[in-house]
């Protein structure tokens, strides 16, 4: 069993009239234990050069209803550019250049991929990342 | 404008042969600009006491534009492993939160139907805790 841990910290002194400081970590369990989570994709870097949608990662059988977690970051340093986070169509959001997002999926079905669209068919560089415990393979 | 980062860290010295240490920072700004989100709702929290369905972030009732850069974090405050929420947007699965787990994403709000929801799988208390960050 691996021990991997994820920390957010939130920080604004002037969003609100009290300073924001929230810090939370989690480890990285398997679904309903405390054993960590142990297989990962790697952090992968992709650079889109079209706008069209695409499969970032593909629902699997084994995945459904477990605690995979997935970082996904629009590395691009061009403010206006962005791209749309989808999950079996429906949008979750944009994340905008220099964004990033972390998030569960349970892969709720074959149609749950997790899928983006580039804003521009400019260089979008983009990085993810999925940490989880089981992937279906794919007979050759 | 206000200054808002967020920070993530992802750290690992067993999950592969190479240590992982994964640290991403944003400033969180208006869709496609440099100017700061500037409201929030602050940090909430929430108790829920069944199975149902709650809408945390209401696209209607809160107006919100669409196809913006609101961003959304939620934490399941339980230490019970087997404790989870289940997050929809818009009826559709994003995944299951688990006891102590938390996530960060955005949240276009495109139309009336795209709620943040979440569904308790105890009917026990369960607390969470959320926050969204807007612009208007």
């Amino acid at each position: 069993m691996a021990t991997t841990t994820a920390t957010i910290t939130l920080s604004s002194a002037d969003i609100q009239s009290d300073v924001l400081a929230l810090t939370k970590q989690a480890t990285l369990n398997k679904g309903g234990t405390t054993t960590g989570l142990d297989q990962t994709t790697g952090l992968n870097k992709v650079i889109y050069t079209a706008t069209t949608n695409i499969v970032l990662l593909d629902s699997t059988a084994l995945g459904v209803g477990k605690a995979a977690k997935v970082y996904v970051a629009n590395k691009s340093t061009d403010a206006s550019e962005y791209i749309t986070l989808t999950i079996n169509a429906q949008i979750v959001g944009r994340l905008y250049a220099g964004d990033w997002m972390f998030i569960p999926w349970s892969q709720s079905d074959d149609a749950g991929n997790i899928e983006l669209a580039p804003s521009v068919a400019t260089a979008l560089p983009v990085e993810y990342m999925m940490i989880h415990e089981g992937a279906t393979q794919t007979s050759a | 404008m206000a200054t808002t980062t967020a920070q993530l860290v992802i750290t690992s010295t067993d999950l592969l042969s190479d240590s992982l240490s994964l640290s991403a920072i944003a400033t969180l700004t208006n869709a496609g600009s440099a100017t700061g989100m500037t409201q929030t709702t602050g940090l909430a929290r929430k108790k829920t006491e069944s199975t149902s369905l709650y809408i945390l972030y209401d696209q209607s009732a809160l107006a919100v534009p669409a196809a913006s850069a609101h961003k959304i974090y939620i934490k399941n405050l339980s230490t019970t492993a087997a404790e989870y929420v289940t997050i929809t947007v818009n009826a559709e699965e994003v995944g299951r939160l688990y006891a102590g787990d938390w996530c960060f994403f955005p949240w276009s709000a495109h139309d009336s139907s795209n709620d943040i929801s979440i569904t308790p799988s105890v009917s026990s208390a369960l607390t969470i805790e959320h926050m969204l960050f807007f612009e208007s």
